[in-house]
Formats: C-alpha cells, sequence, structure tokens
C-alpha cells in the first residue's frame, strides 16, 4: 500500500520535475516536444479540474440546503445564475450576437454577469474611502512617509491634482509627474525588487523540496 | 467642549461619506468637468511609441485578461490599443486567459473593426479562450497551432490570411496584455525573457507601481496604468474614449479622499493637543 500511496506518486513527481526543469534548459527536439506533450496533459488535467470544482461546488450547495444552514437561500442563486448562463451559452454555441442581434447569452452577459461583477467591485470604492477617513492615522514618522508618498500619488495621478501642485508648489520648479517618477523608479522599485527576489528563492527552495520528496503535505495525510 | 464636538467628526455615520463619494462620482458623468490632461507619463509614452514604430503587416498578440470588475479601468486601454494597431495597419491576434474577457473581447472586436474597415481573418483573429496560461505560452513558443488550431468561430487557423507566416513567437513583433491579474508577469517571465519577445502592458492602477523593475530592465517596453493612462494613450492616438470621460470622475474622488485624510488628521492633531 505504502508503495501505491506514497512511493510510486514521489517517483512520478521527481522524474517528470527533472524533465520538465532540464527541459526548459535544454534547446533540443526531444526537450520541445516533450514540453508540448506535458502542456497538453495539463490543460486536459485542467479540464478534468474544472469539472471536479463544479460537482464538489454542487454538491456542497445541494448539503446546505437540504440542511437548510445559515444562508441557504444564498445557495440557490448558485443554481439560478449557473443556468442563467450556461443555458444560453449553450443554445447559442458560446455566441453572444448572432445575424439577428445579441442572443441571450449576450444578454446574460451584458446585463447580469457585467452588471454584477463591476458593481461588487466598484462597492469597494466606497468602503475604501471611507476607511481612509477613519483609520489613515498619521500617529508615526513611519506613517508620515507613507502618507506623503501617498499624497504626492494620488494627488498626480488626477489632471486636477497636478493644477493643484502647480499652483501651490510650482515655484519649487519641480513638476508633480517628476517626483512621482522618482517615487516610482527608486524607493517603490527598490523594495518591489527585494520582494520579487525573495519570493522568487522562495519558489525555487519549495520546488526543489517538492521534487526531491522532502516536502510531502500536497499528497495528503494517509 | 470643542473637544467633544470634534471627536462627533470621527463617529460620524459612514453612509454620509458613501452618498458624498457617490455625487461627486456621479456628478462629472452627467456635467463634465472637461479639465486638461497636462502631462503624459513615460511609461504610456513608450508603449505608444513602440507600436507605432511597427512597420505595417506586423503581427501583434493581444492578451485581453481582465473581467467585467475592472473593465473600467482596462476596457478603454484594450480599446485604445487596439484602434491604434489598426491605425498602423498591423496584424492583430487575441488570446484570453479570463473566462470573464470572452464577452468583453466580442464587445470590442463588434465596433472597433469597422471604424478602419478590418475584417475577421484577415487583418485581425480572435482565438477562444483557454484555461492554462503557463502552458499555453509555453506551447505558443514551438507552434501556435498545437493549442489554438482553430479561432473562435471554429475556423481552421493556420489557414487564415491574418496568420500567414506567423507559427510562433518568432513571428510576433510585440505581445500587449492588458490585465488585472498577474497575468503580464506570466509574459514577462515564461514568453518575453525566454524567446526574447518585446512585451508591453495595460494594468490596473493599484498594481501599476509594481512593474517599476520590470520596466527599468527593458523587459517591459512600456506600460499603461489605470484610467489616466487610458485618457493619456488616448490622447497619444487623438481619438478619445471611455478613459478621456472617466477622467473627471477620478478628479474628484482622488481629490474627496485626500480631503478626508487630511480633515481627519487635522482634527487629530487638534484634539490631542488641545
Amino acid at each position: 500500500m505504502k508503495l501505491i500511496k506514497k512511493q510510486i506518486p514521489l517517483a512520478i513527481v521527481l522524474v517528470f520535475g527533472v524533465l520538465t526543469l532540464v527541459s526548459y534548459y535544454v534547446p533540443h527536439k526531444l526537450s520541445v516536444d516533450y514540453i508540448e506533450t506535458m502542456n497538453k496533459w495539463e490543460n486536459i488535467v485542467a479540464a478534468f479540474a474544472f469539472l471536479l470544482g463544479l460537482v464538489s461546488l454542487f454538491f456542497s450547495h445541494y448539503y446546505k440546503i437540504k440542511r437548510k444552514a445559515d444562508g441557504w437561500g444564498y445557495s440557490l442563486f448558485v443554481y439560478v445564475g449557473f443556468l442563467a448562463m450556461v443555458i444560453p451559452a449553450f443554445i447559442w454555441h458560446g455566441k453572444q450576437t448572432s445575424e439577428l442581434g445579441m442572443t441571450s447569452l449576450g444578454w446574460a452577459f451584458r446585463y447580469i454577469y457585467n452588471a454584477l461583477s463591476a458593481s461588487m467591485f466598484a462597492v469597494l470604492a466606497f468602503y475604501i474611502v471611507s476607511t481612509a477617513y477613519r483609520s489613515f492615522r498619521i500617529k508615526s514618522a513611519q506613517a508620515f512617509v507613507l502618507f506623503v508618498a501617498a499624497f504626492i500619488l494620488i494627488l498626480g495621478k488626477v489632471p486636477l491634482g497636478q493644477i493643484i501642485w502647480d499652483s501651490v508648489l510650482g515655484w519649487t520648479g519641480q513638476g508633480v509627474d517628476q517626483v512621482i517618477e522618482w517615487i516610482m523608479g527608486v524607493p517603490a522599485v527598490a523594495g518591489k525588487r527585494g520582494i520579487m527576489i525573495g519570493i522568487a528563492i522562495g519558489a525555487i527552495v519549495t520546488s526543489f523540496k517538492i521534487i526531491f520528496g522532502i516536502e510531502k503535505q500536497y499528497m495528503g495525510k494517509d | 467642549m470643542l473637544k467633544e464636538k470634534l471627536e462627533k467628526f470621527f463617529k460620524i455615520d459612514r453612509r454620509c461619506i458613501f452618498l458624498v463619494l457617490a455625487v461627486v462620482l456621479f456628478a462629472p458623468i452627467m456635467k463634465p468637468l472637461g479639465l486638461p490632461n497636462k502631462t503624459i507619463a513615460r511609461d504610456t509614452r513608450n508603449a505608444y511609441e513602440f507600436m507605432d514604430k511597427l512597420p505595417a503587416g506586423s503581427f501583434v498578440l493581444f492578451s485581453l485578461d481582465y473581467d467585467p470588475s475592472t473593465r473600467p479601468e482596462l476596457h478603454p486601454q484594450a480599446i485604445a490599443m487596439i484602434r491604434h494597431a489598426f491605425k498602423k495597419n498591423l496584424r492583430v491576434g487575441v488570446v484570453t486567459f479570463i473566462a470573464g474577457s470572452t464577452g468583453l473581447i466580442e464587445q470590442i472586436f463588434q465596433t472597433v473593426p469597422g471604424e478602419y474597415n478590418k475584417v475577421n481573418g484577415a487583418d485581425y483573429v480572435i482565438f477562444p479562450y483557454m484555461a492554462n496560461p503557463v502552458a499555453v505560452m509555453t506551447q505558443m513558443a514551438s507552434d501556435l497551432y498545437g493549442i489554438y488550431d482553430k479561432d473562435q468561430d471554429g475556423k481552421d487557423a493556420k489557414t487564415l490570411p491574418v496568420m500567414q507566416g506567423i507559427k510562433n513567437y518568432k513571428n510576433m513583433s510585440l505581445i500587449i496584455c492588458i490585465t488585472g491579474t498577474a497575468m503580464l508577469d506570466y509574459w514577462v517571465a515564461y514568453v518575453g525573457d525566454k524567446f526574447t519577445v518585446p512585451v508591453a502592458g495595460g494594468v490596473t492602477a493599484i498594481s501599476q507601481p509594481g512593474y517599476g523593475p520590470y520596466l527599468q530592465t527593458g523587459q517591459l517596453k512600456g506600460l499603461i496604468g489605470g484610467m489616466k493612462g487610458a485618457a493619456e494613450y488616448e490622447s497619444l492616438i487623438q481619438a478619445p474614449g471611455k478613459g478621456t470621460s472617466g477622467i473627471d470622475s477620478l478628479n474628484l474622488g482622488h481629490v474627496l479622499v485626500l480631503l478626508l485624510i487630511l480633515t481627519a488628521n487635522i482634527i487629530l492633531l487638534i484634539i490631542k493637543y488641545l
């Protein structure tokens, strides 16, 4: 049992992990063919993952409705939303327009999905503004630096801010766009570059740990 | 007494702030202020100039990876860049790795090609949605027809006039990724760097500062950031669109945020030293 559940999966990960890593650096026809085959397999696996996710989603909401769990009514909308998009998509073969004009899929996309998705994201703006007023307190030197940088960036991002800057600080001879370029090009890039290098090293180490069987959490507890 | 009065400002009902913001955003849409956009960001100009210098007939691949949630910022960018490509008689290919993007792509290509008498299959091609970006990007390096054998309408991609002479990245002059996700990072890391294809991008204003390192090293040829970036690109191609018209709301919205933060902190200072 250990052989099937542990040793064989670990061997598969080791072999395919090393092969894929090597193929990335070897510009030979064999490695290109290997990568192409792997890409096709990956796409097929991804399609099955979609299906698995869908079935899992449906079952979890089905049980929520069956148990009449808190907020079970919302679970009904999972099915309503799904059917509202999928049925028209099947009928019109994924086309949003036809010779007759907008199809029911086009209508559902534009007036249901588009509107709901945009509204959900737009609501964030209201919370951000409210939180900025209530929580952005300059209580330390670091907070002050953050405030100054944010102030200049927000101001310089819109024409009205540029007009305000020019009329108040125009005498300095520095345009707000030049100050923004410096902030973005020096301190922001320095910070971002440090984060990126850290993430990359972490990802490399984790990948090696998985390939060589040191990290096995992805295999589950059994 | 004054202290207590000032403290009340912090307990203001947040719905009042919501209302003020709603008015500030809505009013300029009804009555535009028409403030001039005085500066064009260096990165926007670089993206424009790179595409502008491409010879007619060059193939530009657009990866449009955004859904309706980021539409106000990214849709005008995509429209402006596609308009520019058509204006320059470049061949356009479109791919997407975000399912919600397909409808938005269709909306763009319902109207924009007609403005420049461009024909589907001859001047541009739209490929269907694919789920696994990294696998698709890697595959396209050797033979893109291994993944995209058909276009969105089910036509054989290889035989389309727009695809003549195009097999992989070596035949492409520029890749433009407009996204509200990390897709632009993938294009830089898996395609731009490895296969030395020029990559430019368009992102939301909030994620724009994160691309500084790529711009400094030349891994990104240019970058459009947020609605202001869209407005800048629209002014460069002299075709005002949603980016230009939306900038007024953005103007007042930004100034409101600054005023609220300033007010809150001035009140805090007064309370502290009173």
